[in-house]
C-alpha cells in the first residue's frame, strides 16, 4: 500500500499529461499557442505529453506492484522515472510557456527600458531553467520521488555538449577573414590563459577556473555549459560562471557604445570591437544597435566578430581537456593525458562537429544550417494581403525617405513579389544571387531605419517587408532537428543541475570568481579597444 | 570502525544528501560525483552518452534527409 502511495505523484503527473496531450488534441489550445507563438510546436506538445505520460503511468504501475531491484532496469528507468518525468514537465513549462511569455513581456516593456529585458539578461530556457531548478530546491525541496531522476541531468546534459557539436563547421571559418581570425583567435587563447593564471593566482579549484576561462574566453553561456562536465564544474561553479558573465556583458553593453562614440570609431571597428569583447550573442547585437542602429554594416561586422569566436569553441574545449587531465606537479605522460583522461563524451561532440564540417548536415558554408535562397520559389513569396499593403503604400509614396537603393529593392519586392535577383538574369545564377541578396541588405535596412525612427513606415508595411526577409532565410532541416534535441538535453540537464544549487554551494565558491572575470574581461576589453583601433580600418571580410 | 576510517559527510544537495562511512584515505570528490550520478561511473556515463547521441544523430539523418 505504501508502494502505491510512493508512486502517487508520478502517477498524477501521468495522468495530467495524458490529459494535457488530449485537450491539446482537439485543438482547444490553438489561440493560446498562436498568442505564446508555440503553435508551431503544438504537434511535439501532443506527442510528447502522450508518450511521456503513458510512460509516468505505466512505470509507476509497475513500481508499486514490486520491491525496488537492482537490474538495470531499476536502476536506469523504473527508480529515476519519477524525477524524469517531474523535470520533463518543468522543461516543458519553460520552453512552451515561461519563455514566450518572458518574450512577450520583454516586448511590451520594451518603449518604457529602451531594451528588451529578455535578450539583455539572457532570460532563455538556460538561465530560466536553472532558475527553476535553485528555487525548487531551496523552497520546497527536491520531492523525494524525485531524487534519483535529478541524478540523470549530468548524462543528458553530455547528450546536449555532444549535440552541441552539429551546431559548428570548419569551413566557417573559411568564409571569414584571416584577419578577424587571427584577432579573435589570439583573444579567446590570450583569455582562457589569462583566466586559467588568474585562477592560480587566487588559488581557486580547477573546475572553476576551467569553467570561467571558457566562459570568458569563447561565448558566454553555451561554452560554460559544453566544458562544465570537462573540467567536472560542480552546477554552482557554472551557476556562478553564468551569472559573472551575463552581468559583466549588460554592463559592456551600456558602456560599450558610449567609449566608441567618444573613441570616434568607424562601424567597422566598433563592430569588431564588440564583438570580440562582450560575450553573449544578444548583448553583441544590441551593443552594435545602440551604437549604429541604421547602418546594418556594424551589426554585421559584430556578428561576424562574435561568430568567429564562438567556432573557436571545439578548439577550446579540447585545450580545457588537455589542461584538466594534468594534474598539478605530476609529469604525466601525453597517453596518460589525452586518452586515459580525456573525457569520452567529448569524442562524441568531435564526431559531430567532423561530420558536420564535411557536409553531412548541410552543406558546410551554411552557418548552424541557416543559409539564404533569393532563387524563385512560390512558397517565398509574400502572402497577397501583404502585397497588397506594399502596393498601396508604393502608390502612395510611403516610401519617401528610402535611400535610392532601397526604394529599388522595395519596388523589386513588389514587381516579383519575393526577393530575388532580375529575372532576366535567373540563368546566370551567380549575378541573380548577388543581385538577390543585395536587395534582402537593403531591405533589412529599410527596417533598421524604421526602427531607428529615422522613417516612418506603418506596421504592416513593416511586418510584410520583415516577412519577405525572413521568407528567404531557410534553415536546414536536418540541423533544426538536431538542435531541438540539443535544446531539450540542456533543458533537462540544466534544471536538474539547477537543482543541485544550494544556498550553502553559492557561498561556498567565494567572491574570487567574480574578481578574475571582472579582471580578465576588463584586460580582454582594454587590449581589443586599442588592437582594433591600431589594426582595423574598413575591411575584415573576405 | 577502525582506526584508519571517520565519518565523511558529503555535501551534495538535496539530490543525493546523507553521509557515509568511508577510509580517509577515499577520494571524496570523485565519490561526490558519483553521488550525483545514476552511472557508476565517469567512463560508463560518457559511453553511454555518446552511443545514445550517435543513434539519435543516425535516427534524424534517416528521417530528415535520407528518406525524404
Amino acid at each position: 500500500m505504501s508502494r502505491i502511495k510512493d508512486q502517487m505523484p508520478v502517477l498524477i503527473m501521468g495522468i495530467s499529461l495524458l490529459i494535457y496531450g488530449l485537450i491539446a488534441k482537439t485543438g482547444a489550445l490553438m489561440p493560446m499557442a498562436k498568442y505564446l507563438s508555440t503553435h508551431k510546436s503544438l504537434d511535439l506538445q501532443i506527442t510528447l505529453t502522450l508518450i511521456v505520460g503513458a510512460i509516468a503511468i505505466v512505470g509507476a504501475l509497475i513500481n508499486s506492484s514490486k520491491e525496488p531491484g537492482t537490474s538495470n532496469f531499476d536502476t536506469f528507468f523504473l527508480q529515476p522515472l519519477g524525477g524524469i518525468v517531474l523535470i520533463l514537465i518543468m522543461a516543458m513549462a519553460i520552453r512552451w510557456y515561461a519563455e514566450p511569455l518572458m518574450k512577450i513581456f520583454s516586448k511590451n516593456l520594451q518603449p518604457i527600458l529602451g531594451f528588451k529585458i529578455y535578450k539583455v539578461l539572457n532570460l532563455n530556457y538556460v538561465v530560466l531553467g536553472i532558475l527553476a531548478g535553485v528555487v525548487l530546491t531551496n523552497t520546497w525541496g527536491i520531492p523525494k520521488f524525485a531524487g534519483p531522476g535529478v541524478k540523470c541531468a549530468r548524462f543528458v546534459l553530455k547528450m546536449g555538449v555532444i549535440m552541441l557539436g552539429a551546431r559548428y563547421s570548419f569551413a566557417e571559418l573559411a568564409k571569414l577573414g584571416v584577419y578577424s581570425v587571427f584577432l579573435v583567435g589570439f583573444f579567446v587563447l590570450g583569455t582562457v590563459f589569462l583566466v586559467l593564471w588568474l585562477g592560480n593566482i587566487f588559488k581557486q579549484p580547477k573546475s572553476m577556473t576551467g569553467v570561467l576561462a571558457a566562459g570568458m574566453g569563447v561565448c558566454g553561456v553555451s561554452a560554460t555549459v559544453a566544458v562544465a562536465p570537462v573540467v567536472k564544474a560542480k552546477s554552482a561553479e557554472m551557476a556562478y560562471t553564468i551569472g559573472t558573465i551575463l552581468s559583466f556583458g549588460i554592463v559592456c553593453m551600456f558602456v560599450f557604445p558610449t567609449i566608441g562614440k567618444l573613441a570616434g570609431m568607424s562601424p567597422v571597428q566598433f563592430g569588431a570591437w564588440a564583438g570580440t569583447g562582450i560575450l553573449n550573442s544578444a548583448q553583441v547585437a544590441a551593443a552594435a544597435l545602440a551604437f549604429n542602429a541604421v547602418d546594418i554594416e556594424t551589426l554585421k561586422v559584430a556578428e561576424i566578430f562574435n561568430i568567429t569566436r564562438v567556432l573557436f569553441l571545439p578548439i577550446i574545449v579540447l585545450v580545457l581537456a588537455t589542461w584538466f587531465g594534468k594534474e598539478t606537479g605530476q609529469k604525466l605522460s601525453f597517453k596518460t593525458v589525452v586518452i586515459d583522461k580525456f573525457p569520452v563524451f567529448i569524442i562524441g561532440f568531435l564526431i559531430l562537429f567532423a561530420m558536420s564540417s564535411m557536409g553531412l548536415f548541410s552543406p558546410p558554408s551554411h552557418y548552424k544550417g541557416k543559409y539564404i535562397d533569393v532563387s524563385y520559389n512560390d512558397r517565398t513569396q509574400v502572402t497577397p494581403e501583404e502585397w497588397e499593403t506594399l502596393n498601396t503604400a508604393m502608390t502612395t509614396d510611403a516610401f519617401s525617405g528610402l535611400t535610392p537603393k532601397q526604394l529599388e529593392a522595395v519596388t523589386d519586392l513588389v514587381e516579383q513579389r519575393q526577393i530575388a535577383g532580375n529575372y532576366d538574369d535567373r540563368n546566370n545564377t551567380k549575378e541573380f544571387d548577388h543581385v538577390g541578396r543585395a536587395r534582402m541588405t537593403q531591405l533589412e535596412g529599410v527596417i533598421a531605419a524604421a526602427k531607428a525612427k529615422q522613417i516612418t513606415l506603418s506596421p504592416e508595411v513593416k511586418s510584410s517587408i520583415g516577412h519577405a526577409v525572413k521568407q528567404v532565410h531557410k534553415k536546414s532541416k536536418t540541423v533544426v532537428t538536431l538542435t531541438d534535441f540539443m535544446i531539450w538535453f540542456f533543458a533537462f540537464g540544466l534544471i536538474g543541475l539547477g537543482m543541485q544549487i544550494t544556498k550553502k554551494s553559492i557561498t561556498q565558491a567565494g567572491g574570487w570568481p567574480i574578481v578574475m572575470g571582472v579582471v580578465s574581461g576588463i584586460t580582454k576589453a582594454t587590449l581589443s579597444f586599442f588592437v582594433v583601433l591600431w589594426l582595423v580600418k574598413d575591411v575584415v571580410l573576405n | 570502525m577502525s582506526d584508519e576510517e571517520k565519518k565523511v559527510i558529503i555535501e551534495t544537495g538535496d539530490a543525493g544528501k546523507g553521509s557515509t562511512v568511508m577510509s580517509e584515505s577515499a577520494n571524496t570528490e570523485e565519490l561526490e560525483e558519483r553521488a550525483l550520478s545514476v552511472f557508476s561511473s565517469d567512463r560508463n556515463e560518457d559511453i553511454t552518452a555518446l552511443i545514445f547521441c550517435l543513434i539519435t544523430t543516425f535516427l534524424v539523418l534517416l528521417f530528415t534527409k535520407w528518406l525524404v
